[in-house]
């Protein structure tokens, strides 16, 4: 209770928890993304040299 | 061509001439451009002096207004000259017969005796039809014509070169030219708007810069980049 | 995974926990705390995020015109790829800019668009890169995309600049009264950031760079993959 009181009355700590998330959502698909990527190269390295 | 190593100004010369006159008579003779220009500009007036047969509009928007009829009939005919030979099949024919830059000047003033032609038919016919539309200082306004048509001209020929080889080009011509002239249309603007007060050439020095140069710089970057959009 | 994407990853959680936590108080006594801005206040957070998107999406466009030259001159379709993801990238950026700059106008001038200069060179960008991408999707054949859509792209950078000095121009002949603070450039160029705003500042400005830079390196694998399959596929079949 103490927490969502503090909570409402500095309120740009909510704007900067809404950020974090925000900005770990999109990081994370990033990161993901481009380890998708490189399992795909790799992949394509090893079929190169199995050639 | 083939043989030839050394610039002969007298063969390029004939050549950009050659395309010019190629390109004004079959004009004259089809009037495809010119209808389409005058077509345009009468719809468009019209519907402009519908709208304010009993408002007094302020000379601001009646500049603006000009230059908007300008711009949308300029890009109802400009794109002909380059848009035919893709039609009619002529592209290669002109790729034997002269150098890209030759073609590019030709059809360069091609459009610039037609933007010459479209400007005086709207300011005339603005200028006779329209009450609010008081011109205080010749000086500024035809300096402004005269400069704004050169810059329109040149940003339209290079933007109907690249539109020409691509598919939807109708509709595809005034979304590619409206941000390259955005520069151009707002400093024409301003000078009309100057010329429609009691202003000394002095006082629109800033927009004749301004014109002066992008022609400058249009044309050069144009005329540079023409042969990489003629070739193919 | 290299060390820079996870670095970026800090760093910018460093900015965006700084930007937004750092108390703004009228008499600035420690480094932790930022000097209020009188007019802006709070709001002045948002030129931690809000300029630096804005820079980037100009970045974008430079490297989206460089790559352009770089495929006239060597007509290596790799350059195309790079000009013209780089060019979708500035297209996100500058949605984002001008997103988040009208909701800044709104707080702070009263209205969503003023188009006051700022506000209309971030349009022509939109509409630069709407063409642009109007351009791509109507010409089928690889090579001439490429090549028109780098004519274009120069044709653009070169007329663009042309925006610095009409801009002061139009703001003094369209408006005859003063709007309140006619910074009409916004308050970025005209008042002085205390030193620890612009450290945080600049270290917005590196972040987002890098960020870029990363989703453009992300951009370009995928677009060199796909291009493998489809050889791979021609190659088969």
């Amino acid at each position: 209770m103490d927490f969502y009181k503090f909570l409402s009355q500095n309120s740009l700590y909510v704007v900067l928890f809404v950020v974090l998330i925000i900005w770990a959502g999109i990081y994370s698909y990033l990161f993901r993304l481009d380890r998708r990527l490189r399992r795909a190269e790799d992949q394509v390295e090893k079929h190169h040299h199995e050639r | 061509m083939a043989g030839d190593s050394k610039f002969n100004f007298a063969e390029w010369l004939r050549s950009a001439t050659g395309v010019f006159w190629k390109d004004f008579r079959s004009e004259l003779r089809t009037r495809y451009a010119l209808n389409a220009l005058v077509m345009f500009v009468v719809t468009t007036l019209s519907i402009v002096l519908f709208s304010m047969t009993e408002e007094n509009v302020a000379v601001d928007v009646l500049a603006g207004i000009l230059w908007v009829v300008i711009f949308f009939s300029a890009m109802s005919g400009l794109s002909r000259t380059f848009v035919n030979e893709e039609e009619r099949g002529t592209v290669m024919t002109l790729h034997l017969l002269a150098s890209p830059s030759a073609i590019f000047f030709g059809k360069l003033f091609v459009n610039l005796a037609l933007v010459f032609f479209l400007n005086t038919l709207v300011v005339v016919l603005y200028l006779l039809l329209i009450n609010g539309f008081a011109i205080q200082s010749y000086g500024i306004f035809v300096l402004t014509l005269l400069l704004g048509s050169t810059g329109l001209a040149s940003a339209a020929t290079i933007i109907a070169a690249i539109i020409a080889k691509a598919n939807t080009k109708g509709t595809l011509y005034p979304v590619l030219s409206f941000p390259i002239l955005l520069p151009l249309l707002l400093t024409v603007m301003n000078g009309t708007k100057l010329a429609t007060g009691p202003a000394s050439l002095s006082d629109a020095a800033v927009e004749f810069r301004i014109l002066i140069s992008y022609s400058v710089v249009v044309t050069a970057a144009s005329y540079l980049l023409f042969e990489y959009v003629w070739k193919d | 995974m290299e060390w820079w994407k996870i670095g970026v990853g800090i760093w910018l959680t460093a900015v965006f926990a700084v930007a937004l936590s750092f108390p703004i108080v009228p008499e600035p006594k420690h480094w932790y705390e930022f000097p209020v801005i009188p007019g802006l206040e709070e709001r002045a957070r948002i030129i931690f995020f809000h300029v630096p998107v804005a820079w980037t999406t100009v970045v974008a466009f430079l490297v989206a015109l460089w790559n352009g030259v770089k495929y006239l001159r060597t007509m290596d379709l790799e350059a195309d790829a790079a000009s013209s993801n780089s060019a979708g990238l500035g297209l996100l950026f500058a949605v984002l800019a001008t997103v988040t700059g009208s909701i800044w106008a709104r707080f702070s001038w009263g209205s969503f668009w003023n188009w006051d200069p700022r506000e209309t060179s971030i349009f022509v960008l939109l509409l630069i890169y709407g063409a642009y991408f109007a351009l791509r999707s109507a010409i089928e054949s690889e090579e001439r995309r490429a090549r028109l859509s780098a004519v274009y792209a120069i044709i653009a950078g070169v007329t663009a600049p042309f925006f610095v000095f009409i801009m002061p121009r139009i703001m003094t002949g369209l408006h005859p009264g003063s709007r309140g603070d006619v910074q009409g450039s916004g308050p970025v160029v005209q008042f002085h950031m205390a030193p620890n705003m612009l450290l945080v500042f600049f270290a917005a400005l590196i972040g987002f760079t890098v960020l870029f830079a990363w989703m453009m390196e992300i951009r370009l694998r995928t677009s060199r993959l796909e291009l493998h399959f489809m050889n791979a596929d021609s190659e088969q079949s």
